[in-house]
This record gives C-alpha cells, structure tokens and sequence, in this order.
C-alpha cells in the first residue's frame, strides 16, 4: 500500500528493523478497521476481544488474530465482508510485525496528559532559535534533510504581517523594517503588530467560525438576530490578550463566576450562536434538543478536539465515550429555560442588554440626570399638592367648563355619542384604515368608554370580519374581556383574559395597553382605571402582521357589539400607569371640582392632579414635572435601542435529564447527572458541578486535551496544517501527530507561560522553522508535500477574509474601526430575493463598503458570496479546520467582482500619485504596496508590456476607459488622465490576481 | 470515465490535501492510480446524469397523483383515530379542534396503457404517464421545510452534509470541459407567491471540499456569479491578461515550485473557457419553435420553471452531471385550490416536455429525472373548509413522486397508500431508498460512496438506504 508507505516514511519511522509505535503505527489501523466491532461501542461488540482497552486486548490470541486477518476463506476472514472493511496487505504486514514485536498495547496518546521533553540536541545548534526548532530539526535530520534558506525579508515581513494581522505591511513599514539592521528588528515588528489592535481582529475570526458565528438565525425565513456584542468581546479579548484559561471560563460559564460583571455574561453567547428554528409547526421539543446537542458538539470540538456527536445515537464507535457520558455532558448545557422555538427576528430569551462603552457611559449619565430630576419632582410634590389644593378650592368655586382630556401620542379619537355609540348587536362601525395601524413591534393604547348589555361580542378590531383572522381586537367573551393579536390562530399568536368577568350593564372604562415586546406580559388590559389580573391563553406571537382591513368598532372577526360604546381612543404609544388613570373619568375636569374633595375617586384625583400640574401650575413646578417625565421617556427610549445579546444562564430547579435512544427527542431513556466521560481525569471536588465545573476542569494543567487542542490550532494559523492534522479530532481516528514531542512541549510551555495566547504565538513567529524561505525543490515538495516537516516555511493561499481585505488596503479604501453593528458591502443585486422573501439585500452606503470582512453581515442560509468562493467556514455548524481549494470561481471572482475593480481603481490612484514620476516607477509602487517587494527584471518586462498594451488599447478606445472607471461607489479622482488611470487599473488588476499575491509565501 | 481537465490538474499536493480533508486511505490509494476521489462508479451505469426538478413546498399528492376515489364519500368526516394512529403533527394545527377529510376538488382519470392516475391539474404529464414511473409511497421523517429538503437534498435533516449533486461530483467527477459538474437554477411559482425559502446549502458541498459545491445559474444578472467582464474589458482583453497574469505565475512556480500556482494558471484558463461555454448555454435563441412549442409559453420567459427545464436539457446535453431545479410556491396550508392550480399550470408542460425532448434526442436512456417535493399533505383541512379555502398541513407519513429515464423501468406505479391517502400499505420507500436507487442507477453503490469526517466515514444513506429493484428497468 503506497500510502501507508509514504506517509511512514514521511514521519520517518517505518525502516524495517524499527520497533512498531502502538499509538502511531497500529492504533489508526485497528481503529478503523476493527473497533467498530471490537471496540467502545457496547451495543456492537462481538466477543470479549476489545481493542480498545487494555483489558480487552488482553483477550487477544497472538496466533488466531494473524490467522484471521490473514485468512483466505471470506467466512474466515477479519474484518468480515458484511462491515464493508478491508485490510490492507499493507496493514496486515504492519499488524502481523506488530504481533511479532509482543503485540504492546499503550493508552490513546491524547487521552494522557502531555509531557515536556527537553529540547532535543540537533547538528546545526546554530540554526536553532527556540526550542520549537530543536524538535523540528531534530526531526528533519532524522530524514536526512536539511531547513531551507531564511526567506528574505520583504516577504517575511509580509508574512509575518499576515498571520498576525490579517494585512498586508505598508509601504513605510516594509522601508522601515528593511533599514532596520540592528539586531531585534524582527522581535520589534512581532511586537509591534502583537499590539496593533488588528491582531485581535484577525484571532477573532478564526474564533467566529468554530463558535459559528452569524448575524441570522439560520432556519427557513433566516431572521436577524444580534449577536455582535458577543463578536466585539472575543476582538477585546484577544487584544487584552486575555489568558486562554479565562477566554475559555468566561463563555462557558461567564454568568456563574461570582459577581459576574455584563462582559463576563456577554462571553456565555458563544453558546447561544448555534442556529434556531423558528419555523411555524416545528415541536419545539425536538429543536430544544438540537441546540443543545450543538453545544456539546461545538464544546466538543474546540475543547477537547473530540467528535462527541457519535456518542448521541450510540457509544462511540471508535473513542471511549459512552452514549451515557454523551447525555452526562449534555445535563451542563439543557437548563437555560430556553424555547425549541426560536423568535423569527431578533433574539429569543434568555438575553441581556448589551451596551458599547460609549453607550453605557450614555445610559449612566442619563440613569443619573433622570434619577436626579425625579429626586427634585418628588421633592417639589408637596409644594405641587399645596399648590393644587389651593387651586382646586378657588377653581370649583367658577363654573367655567374645562374640556381637558390627556393627549400624548393620540391618533384617533371617536366620541359616539348618541345613536352613534349604541350597538345592536349587528351594526359595527369602522374607525377606517388610517386608525391603529400596528405591528407586533408597535407600542400602543386603545381606551374607551363601554357598557355591555351581552356577554359576548367584539368591542374593537383590526382585522378582517371573519373569525381567527390576523390582526389584533378586544373581545368580551363570556363575559371576560379578551385581547387577541394575531398571525396565525393556533401557533403565531399571542392572547389574554382577564380573570374576573365585566359587570354588564354598567358603564366601564377600559384601557388595553400593549409595550411591543411581542410577549403576553406586555399586554395590559385596565378596567376603571384598575390594572386586571389577566390570564395567558397563548404566548406564541412570532411574526409581525399588519392587517388590511380597517379598524372597526363593535365588531370584528364576525362578532358584534350589544350596548354602548364612548369616546374611542387609540394612542401610538404604551401609556403610564397615571396617564391610563387619568383617562378614566368621565367627568370632566369641572365635575370632578364640583365633587368634594374628599368624596372624588382615585381616578377622579389623578385626572386632576394631571391637569393641574400639565397645565396649571407655575412653570416652575410644571417644568420640574415634564423633566422627569421627559427624562424618563429619554431613558426607556436609550434602553430599547441598546443592542442586546443572548446568553446562558443557570436557573435553580435543573430538568432531570435522560438518555435519549437513538438521540430521538421523544425516547428518553435512562435518567443521568452532570459528569465527564471517564477516560478523561475527573472533575474538580468542587461544590456545584455546572458549566462553572467543566471550565475548571478544561483548565487544569494536567488535563490532557485543552492546551493540546489550542496551540494545535494556532499552529494551523501559523503553519498552515496542524502538528494534529484532523484540528477537530484527538481520537482514535483522528491522524498521529507530526511531531507528537513538539506538540507536548507547546502545550506545556502555553500551561507554564499562564496560558499567554500572544506569547505562544509570537514563539511560533520567532522560530527559524517559522522564518524559513517557502521556496522549495520539487524533490521535496515530491517527498512532503503538505510541509509536515517543516523543511521550509510555510506557502499557502490566503484566507477569505485576508483575500478581501488587502486589496482595500492596498487601495487605500479600507475603513478601519473596531467593532459594531454588522456591515452589507456589495454583493450581486437579487441574491437573496430569488431564495427568499424577506427582502433583498441592500449593500451599505460608505463606510460600511469597505469594513473589514469579519464585520461583514453573515446570513447563514445565503453567505456572502466572495468569503464561500475562497472557502470561508458556513457558519452553519463549528468549524475549526482551514481548507484551501483552488476553483475557477475564485479567478472569475477576482477579475470581475466589483469588490476588486474598484480596488484596481483606487491603486491605479496610488500609483499614479504616490508612486513616483514614470510607468516604471509607478508599477514598482503598485507591486510593493501588495507583495512588499519589488518586480524581478522579468516581471517588471511583462508588467510594463501589459501595461502599455493596455494604455494603447484605452487611448484607442477611451470610452472603455471610462466605462472601467465606473465600478464602485467611491469618487473618480477627476484630475488624473483617465485614459492613464484606466490603463493602471488594468495593471493593477492583474496584480491582485497574481497568486503570490492571493498567497502567503 | 474522463474527468475534466481541470480535475486531471489535480496535483500531488492537492491529493494530499484532500485526503487532509478526509479521504481514506483506501480512496487516496486510487487517486494516486489515476482514478476518481469517490472511486466510482462501481457497476457499470445505466443513467450517466440526473435533472431533479425538485418541487420545493411540499406538493399535495392529493390534488396530484395518489387518486382515492372513497374521499368523496369520507369528505367532512373527521379522520379516524385508526388512520391517524396518534402520529404527530406539525404545531400548527395539532391543537386544531376538528380534523375534517377533504376531497380533493379536481377530477382524475388513467391514463396511457399503463392506466396511471393522474389529475385533471397535470394534462401534460397525464400524457408522458407511460415515460414515467409513480412511487406513491414516498415517505419522510421530517415534518417541517427546512429539516424536509434538507434531508431530501443531504440524507440528514440538520444541515451541514453534502448534498446529492456535490457526492456525484465526488465520487464520479464532472464529464464535460468546461461547465461545472453540478448546477443549480431556481424559480418562484405563481401559485403562492410568498412561499418558503431557499437556502444556499441545500447544494453545498457539506464537509467535502467547497469546489464540490452546486453552481447556481441565474436568470438575472451574470448567469455564474462574476461572469462577466467589467464594461471596458472585451473578451481579446480578458485572453491577453489572462495570458500576462500566467507568464508571471510561470516565473513564480519555476522559482517556489508549489503545484497551486501551476493549479491556478490552469483555473484561469477554465474560468475564460467558462466565459464563453455559459452564455454559448443560456442563450436559447437557437432552439426551434417547436422546441419551445414543446415547454410550453412560459419556456421563453427566463427564470421560469419552463425555461429552467429547457436550460437543463442544454446542461445535460453538454454532460453536466446533475442539474437540479427548484420551484418555489407548493406550501399549501390554506386556499390550496387556486394555488395548486397556478403551481400546475408553471410545471406539467415543462416537465412533460423535458421528458420527451430527451427521449427524441436519444438521451432519456442515459437521464435520470426526478420529480417530487420534500413531503406530502394531510387528507385533513385545515384552516377553512369550502372548495376554495381549504388547505392541507404537512404530512411526512405517505406522499408521490415521479421517475423516468436512465435505469428506470417505465410505466410502473410503485407502492400503496390507504384510502386516505395517510399511511402507506404497500412497499414503503424511504428518502435513503430513494437516495441508493437514484446512486444505483448511476453505477454507483451507496454503501460505498463515503468520505471519512470527523473520525467517521459518511455517506449519502447515512446507515440506512435499499435500492428499490422494481423501479429499475
């Protein structure tokens, strides 16, 4: 078998006498092949034969295990033809040495704690620059290979600039660096870009992808959500460099640390940026389910490195994880009181405000101003109350009429008096189009006068005259007034009752007041001024509505009215408790004067009261009074634009939680508690075992996976490939480390250093493995092809973002700004129209164009199509391993994607003014702002050949030369030649195509 | 079996990078002797391309094919216990109070010598019955859109799998030059205009490598995203820089010797190669008038069903491996009449007509074409029950799809549904079933098409899927 061959000789281990490694050279074979039936799974055994465990292997005879992988006879034969699973004669070979050699069997290597080798000593000491070079050359001498050149230092620079930053150097900064002789130049730059506050933005995104972070909800209609806030902690984080140990307690348990402050609480939204279906009809049940056995997949993965979804349906096939422990790991994740299913647009609970500093400083002085002027209104109440007594003693004594009633926020007002108010029981009125059209966002208050005479009927509705149509009303139902909004009858709706019953025949003041939270509790029902216990009949509302129909009076959804009804109010605006009083009288403001003071109603007095302070009293007191209420407005108003962010959170009283077989939401199975799978060390003896727990257990120095699986993805982002190539996976079928000592020390050395995530990437830069040339013989490219030895520098394209982001730079046009809401920069018109009905998008106006990609706004069911092109991760699920394809799409997205035109554009605007006096030098320029080097003679030969060709080619034709110019929304720099500035953007196009430029070399 | 040129480029490093992506031992071994990644097909095929006119919504096969004459009768009565066997329903109606069946209100008759049902909706397909082979025992495990088509489109209802056309693209490579193995067009049906969503995974590539994804088509702008040259650039520009860019890719490979970079020269060439194969593609105005006599009026309209099935037809001739159509607007939950009236009339002529067109250009024998949606509808109302109000809700239990061309045994119906058109009595098939028979035809056995993620090796049927041997010619 050639691969097996290659890849031993690669790692240089197989040479004939060697002794057989049980983890390296034989577990992968077993794993693959045997353990489906001899290995964790219980349900699947076959025979005491395990070998997967030590115990189990002890089973196995020597002699009849060669015998029956080696068996002619299909009946015979191991594995049998039914698992669909064939060895190798490769394999055979290998396992029948490894049975000659005593057949040794060792514990899984990930599953033992990682341990710290000294450096090994190598020939070329000289070229070892920290310890990470001892372990790779060590390795490269063991196959007779040497390391390459150190790559100049243009490229270098640009490299290191890359993997730290996402950007490529400026001009300045690659002269800067190449004038600087003095020793440390380098370490300078790794600092420098170490504190450039792009460093936590290029961490970040490798971050959202395996915390699958995205700006929808991901299922069906695909609603916003808002989960930026959450995004801007872990670009804060990096930046502060906060330790990996914090990093990671803060957004698995974030809310349980003590007095946790509002970003350790933000942190915990890492698990609540999984998907949510909100489809109408789901059981919510199942998807409840679903997002938790995503959490444990994404904790998982990025944790542990561990592929514990097998476990959900069964015990692990290959890893020993019982289905058991699967639902143990699981019980930390399942009690946030959370419903399967999800708000269609926006965030579904649990979720806290999430202000920005600048916002927060916004909302404390607010918070301040406000409880000040409130501190001074209820200071002046009692001059207020003197001041109204007064007033109401010599004021009953006129007769003049006051016609006074509260009029914040008033739409519409219908006064019915008469014939018009009474209803038959078959005549409805309609209060017409312009009246109380609302959505489910919408805050408002509808008040009127009613005395029923029936104990059913519709006193008002916005909907059509048919019964469960959409739209909102107010009903009397047996008696009880009931208040429906609705878009779907059963399952998109929300409904309340109150729980006493009207008295008929009696006039009422009733008031419905509803706070556009889309909730039942932000429904108020007020009857003479009194706030009614209601009762929740469904608490569904998902979707906005806005009913067509007009807004009638004593009628609606095909009932009607008996008795009469008064002085219709509809109000744009949810009304405070005292405002909703005062509309309660029907008196007027004289009536209620001619009533002796001690004999008017609670209402009575309110009414008053509001209109002496509103209207009466010395500006003074009056002022004093609409401060604090404006204040007030001001500041619910400040509070409902804050962005919010879900979180997690802990509630007392845990749902028991079962197995569930064969993963199905509706089989619970047998009841467990909270615990770690065995294999691994156990938890710490701490008082509560919660999400808490697990932090502290992942952060133990001895446990064997967490600092693994970390410094094994920053080796990726470095280095291109993991020393664990299968990032996601640390198990039995997970690929053998390429360099299993240098993984161990890395580990150790990120544990000892306090967890330092800048320093370890900064080791990784200041490695001579690291400052390697990329260029390469293709013997060795022949002989490793992937670089998994390291016998040169990493090569490789550049992620999505980066793709994206350098070309803004390099032109000029990037808008650098940490943090926000999300942005829509252009995008081919009708992409997300043609799938689906919630409108287009919209690319932004301005800044919002040229952000960089990570602040792009994510829709997971139609990603932004020039981040899926250069394999960008979906979002739809974690997703920790990089992958590098190489597609036609990729060519036609750079050449023709107006994202890169206008790019091409503004370098040409570049070169034409920065780069100095003639073509030469110009192109020079252009080429130095993208690789940080200048053209070889050759280049520069077919450069300025393209360049000519096409100068002549737009002067022949200069309409072409201004159609080109066209692309993108930034100006045309009117002073430059546009038959020039054409022909540049031409050259400067085919500069972002180059592949060294689409590359980190 | 010729892989395309761009997928002869592969280089021996990205060999290896696939197999960091997963590919088995096993599989890499037959990379490195010149074979497929997938390493199929494993028999010899009988279709070698697939058109799916996925019917997006859930089509009702009430008002369609699953003709069930005591309906009639039954109509108004509430559906026994005995029949709904305490299945669940989706939320939107199991708090409904009454669960009256409905009849359909469209007539049906046989048709052709194999005596197939078909409904007075569907004139067109009623004549094409005998191309055609009915299974009426479809069933699912899903009950809502998303989860349904993508268990339909990925063999798992949470999406993140590759789907159908990105594991044919895998594991049998693309058979044209210069079109991608696996295209994508999507249309919006007149029947309910604000209809369920899309989703751009539901041709992703999953956990295979994103080249295997579907390429949408597009009936606005650049039918390929980016396919055009920027106003200003003529085709000779885009040859002479495509030209320059590779003497300067040249002068990198000679000096770094990284297989990407001769890789990507050759991308570029089958991008520009693509700049002139698509439009050559979509532009019809060569096809004869009988041709589009034969789709159908809509089939001059672009974007429109119809004119999607005339495109897949151009597709397939040109050996794209799996076409596949989505038409929007089949989910309906209330005033079903009108709206499957106006989601028929953008279907039958179009799908009928596809069939035929093949058959008369000879490739119906190696097409396999599939018609159906991601689940059926209740024989119960919902919502209001007249003749033009009334709906039906989702139902996963029992619902029919269509089969013709490449493998396929022509004028069978296969399986049975009771008399209401509720559970399935005789030969049920599964969407795994359907997924292995549709692999079967293309050569290709479905227990042997996986890809190794996460420690674990995939296929389409999951662990499940038969090949349903009475379809199969």
């Amino acid at each position: 078998m050639k691969f097996a061959l290659l890849i031993t000789t690669l790692f240089g281990t197989l040479s004939g006498a060697q002794q057989l490694e049980f983890n390296r050279d034989i577990r992968p074979i077993l794993s693959d092949k045997c353990f489906f039936c001899h290995g964790p799974d219980q349900a699947n055994r076959k025979s005491k034969l395990r070998l997967d465990t030590e115990a189990g292997a002890a089973y196995l005879d020597k002699r009849v295990f060669v015998e029956r992988i080696k068996a002619e006879k299909p009946a015979m034969r191991m594995p049998p033809i039914y698992s669909g699973k064939t060895l190798s004669v490769g394999e055979i070979a290998t396992l029948e040495r490894w049975v000659a050699q005593g057949a040794q069997w060792e514990k899984h290597w990930s599953f033992v704690a990682p341990k710290r080798r000294t450096p090994p000593s190598v020939e070329m000491a000289g070229w070892v620059g920290n310890p990470i070079d001892s372990f790779v050359l060590a390795r490269l001498e063991q196959n007779g290979l040497r390391p390459a050149q150190p790559s100049d230092r243009g490229r270098l620079l640009r490299r290191v600039t890359f993997d730290l930053t996402g950007l490529p150097p400026t001009p300045a900064e690659v002269d800067a660096f190449m004038a600087d002789t003095t020793p440390g130049a380098y370490e300078r730059v790794v600092d420098r870009l170490l504190k450039s506050s792009r460093f936590g933005e290029r961490m970040a995104i490798r971050w959202l992808d395996a915390a699958r972070y995205a700006d929808t909800q991901g299922y069906q209609s695909d609603g916003e959500r808002v989960m930026w806030r959450w995004r801007d902690w872990v670009i804060d984080a990096f930046n502060a460099n906060k330790p990996y140990d914090q990093f990671l307690t803060e957004q698995l348990a974030g809310d349980l640390l003590p007095n946790a402050r509002r970003d350790q609480i933000i942190a915990t939204g890492f698990n609540r940026n999984h998907r949510g279906n909100s489809e109408g009809g789901i059981i919510p049940e199942e998807y409840a389910v679903e997002y938790v056995v995503d959490r444990v997949d994404t904790f998982s993965t990025v944790f542990l490195g561990l592929t514990a979804g097998c476990a959900r349906c069964h015990d692990h096939k290959y890893d020993p994880l019982t289905q058991k422990e699967y639902y143990q790991l699981y019980a930390f994740f399942n009690n946030i009181g959370e419903w399967g299913r999800y708000v269609k647009y926006g965030n579904t609970p649990p979720y806290i405000a999430a202000p920005t500093k600048e916002q927060e400083k916004e909302l404390t002085e607010l918070e301040a101003r406000h409880a000040d002027a409130r501190k001074k209104w209820e200071q002046t109440r009692p001059v207020v109350a003197q001041a109204e007594k007064r007033w109401a003693e010599e004021a009953s004594k006129s007769n003049e009429g006051i016609e006074w009633m509260p009029g914040r926020a008033l739409q519409t007002q219908m006064k019915l008096t008469g014939a018009e108010g009474r209803f038959d029981g078959k005549r409805e009125i309609s209060a017409g189009l312009q009246t109380g059209g609302f959505g489910y966002l919408d805050k408002f208050t509808v008040s009127l006068w009613m005395k029923p005479e029936a104990a059913n009927g519709a006193v008002f509705a916005r909907g059509k005259d048919t019964s469960e149509e959409l739209g909102y009303g107010l009903y009397l139902i047996s008696g009880k007034l009931q208040f429906h909004m609705t878009q779907r009858w059963l399952d998109d709706a929300l409904r309340v009752e109150t729980e006493q019953p009207l008295a008929l025949n009696q006039w009422h003041h009733v008031t419905v007041r509803y706070d556009g939270t889309r909730l039942a509790s932000g429904v108020h029902i007020y009857v003479d001024g009194k706030q009614a216990k209601l009762k929740t009949l469904l608490d569904m509302l998902n979707q906005s509505f806005f009913a067509t129909a007009p807004f009638r009076i004593g009628g609606g959804s095909g009932m009607r009215f008996t008795g009469e009804i008064r002085d219709v109010r509809v109000f744009m605006a949810a009304l405070h408790e005292e405002e909703i009083q005062s509309l309660a009288p029907r008196e007027s403001v004289n009536e209620i004067l001619a009533i002796a003071a001690p004999n008017r109603s609670e209402a009575q007095r309110a009414k008053l009261s509001a209109y002496f302070i509103q209207n009466v009293a010395a500006a003074q007191l009056r002022s004093a009074w609409s401060n604090a209420f404006a204040l007030g407005e001001a500041l619910t108003k400040l509070r409902e634009s804050l962005p919010s962010v879900m979180v997690m959170q802990e509630l007392p009283n845990r749902p028991d939680t079962h197995v569930l077989i064969r993963g199905a939401y509706d089989r619970p199975g047998a009841k467990v508690d909270r615990g770690v799978p065995a294999a691994l060390p156990p938890l710490p003896a701490s008082a509560t075992v919660n999400r808490l727990a697990l932090a502290k257990w992942l952060t133990a120095a001895e446990h064997p996976l967490t600092s693994r699986v970390a410094v094994n993805r920053m080796w990726q982002m470095v280095f291109g490939v993991g020393i664990v190539k299968t990032v996601e996976d640390f198990g039995s079928q997970g690929e053998w480390p390429s360099n299993p000592e240098l993984l161990d020390w890395l580990a150790t050395e990120f544990v000892r250093t306090g967890w330092d995530v800048k320093g370890m990437i900064k080791t990784m830069a200041m490695s001579s493995t690291y400052k390697q040339s990329s260029r390469a013989s293709d013997e060795l490219i022949a002989r490793d092809p992937e670089n998994r030895l390291l016998a040169r520098g990493p090569r490789q394209r550049l992620a999505a973002e980066m793709v994206r982001d350098q070309a803004l730079s390099a032109a000029g046009l990037l808008v650098e700004k940490t943090g926000g809401p999300s942005v829509k920069p252009y995008q081919p018109a009708g992409l997300w129209k043609e799938l689906s009905n919630d409108g287009d998008y919209v690319a932004d106006k301005g800044e919002g164009l040229y952000r960089r990609s990570l602040y792009t706004y994510w829709k997971r069911t139609i990603p932004p199509p020039f981040m899926m092109n250069f394999d960008s991760a979906g979002r739809e699920a974690c997703t920790v391993r990089e992958t590098r394809t190489n597609t036609p799409l990729q060519a036609l997205n750079l050449m023709n994607d107006v994202t890169y035109l206008e790019a091409s554009r503004k370098l040409a605007e570049r070169m034409m003014l920065e780069g100095g006096p003639d073509a030469g030098a110009r192109i020079g320029y252009g080429f130095k702002l993208l690789l940080a080097r200048a053209p070889s003679g050759r280049e520069m030969e077919i450069l300025r050949s393209s360049f000519d060709r096409a100068r002549d080619r737009f002067q022949t034709k200069p309409g072409d030369a201004v159609a080109l110019l066209k692309q993108g929304d930034s100006i045309v720099n009117g002073a430059l030649d546009k038959t020039e500035l054409a022909a540049y953007a031409h050259l400067a196009s085919l500069i972002l195509n180059l592949d060294e430029v689409v590359s980190k070399e | 079996m010729q892989r395309a040129r761009i997928n002869l480029q592969v280089t021996r490093r990205q060999l290896f990078g696939r197999a960091a992506g997963g590919i088995g031992a096993t599989a890499l071994a037959s990379l490195l002797h010149g074979e497929t990644p997938g390493a199929g097909p494993h028999f010899a095929p009988k279709a070698k391309r697939v058109i799916y006119l996925f019917q997006s919504g859930a089509p009702s096969q009430i008002e369609t094919f699953d003709y069930k004459p005591l309906l009639k009768k039954l109509h108004g009565s509430e559906l026994p216990d005995s029949i709904r066997q305490g299945q669940r329903l989706t939320g939107m109606t199991s708090t409904q109070a009454s669960f009256p069946v409905a009849q359909p209100i469209f007539d049906f008759k046989q048709h052709g010598q194999s005596g197939a049902w078909v409904s007075s909706l569907l004139p067109h397909t009623a004549k094409a019955v005998d191309q055609l082979s009915f299974i009426k025992s479809m069933n699912t495990e899903a009950i809502n859109h998303d989860p349904g088509v993508t268990f339909f489109q990925t063999g798992f209802q949470i999406a993140g799998r590759p789907s159908i056309g990105s594991w044919l693209d895998y594991g049998l490579g693309s058979e044209n030059q210069d079109l991608p193995a696996f295209v994508v067009m999507v249309s919006q049906g007149t029947g309910r205009s604000a209809d369920q969503p899309l989703y751009d995974r539901l041709w992703g590539s999953g956990f295979l490598p994103s080249k295997y994804q579907g390429v949408k088509f597009r009936s606005q702008g650049d039918p390929v995203l980016y396919l055009s040259n920027p106003e200003g650039i003529s085709g000779g520009d885009r040859r002479q820089f495509i030209d320059d860019l590779a003497q300067l890719n040249r002068i990198k490979q000679d000096e770094f010797h990284d297989p990407e970079i001769t890789t990507r020269i050759a991308q570029y060439e089958m991008a520009f190669k693509m700049q002139s194969s698509v439009p050559e593609l979509t532009d019809v105005s060569k096809e004869t008038a009988a041709t589009f006599d034969l789709y159908g009026p809509e089939s001059r309209k672009p974007g429109t069903f119809a004119a999607n099935c005339l495109l897949a037809r151009r597709l397939s001739e040109r050996g794209v491996r799996f076409v596949q159509l989505f038409h929007r607007g089949w989910d309906h939950h209330t005033t079903l009449a009108p709206a499957i009236r106006g989601q028929c009339y953008d279907v039958d002529q179009a799908s009928a007509a596809l069939v035929q067109d093949l058959k008369e250009r000879g490739l119906l024998d190696e097409t396999l074409v599939v018609w159906g949606g991601e689940f059926g509808r209740t024989v119960y109302c919902q919502g209001k029950f007249t003749p033009e109000e009334y709906g039906r809700d989702h139902h996963p239990r029992c619902f029919s799809m269509w089969m013709a061309g490449g493998g396929i045994k022509p004028g069978v119906t296969y399986g049975e549904t009771d008399d209401y058109s509720y559970n399935i009595v005789k030969d049920p098939v599964s969407v795994h079933d359907l997924h292995a028979t549709l692999l079967h035809c293309l050569g290709i056995d479905h227990t042997k098409l996986t890809f190794k993620f996460q420690g674990r090796h995939f296929r389409l049927t999951d662990v499940h899927g038969r090949v349903v041997k009475d379809l199969l010619a």
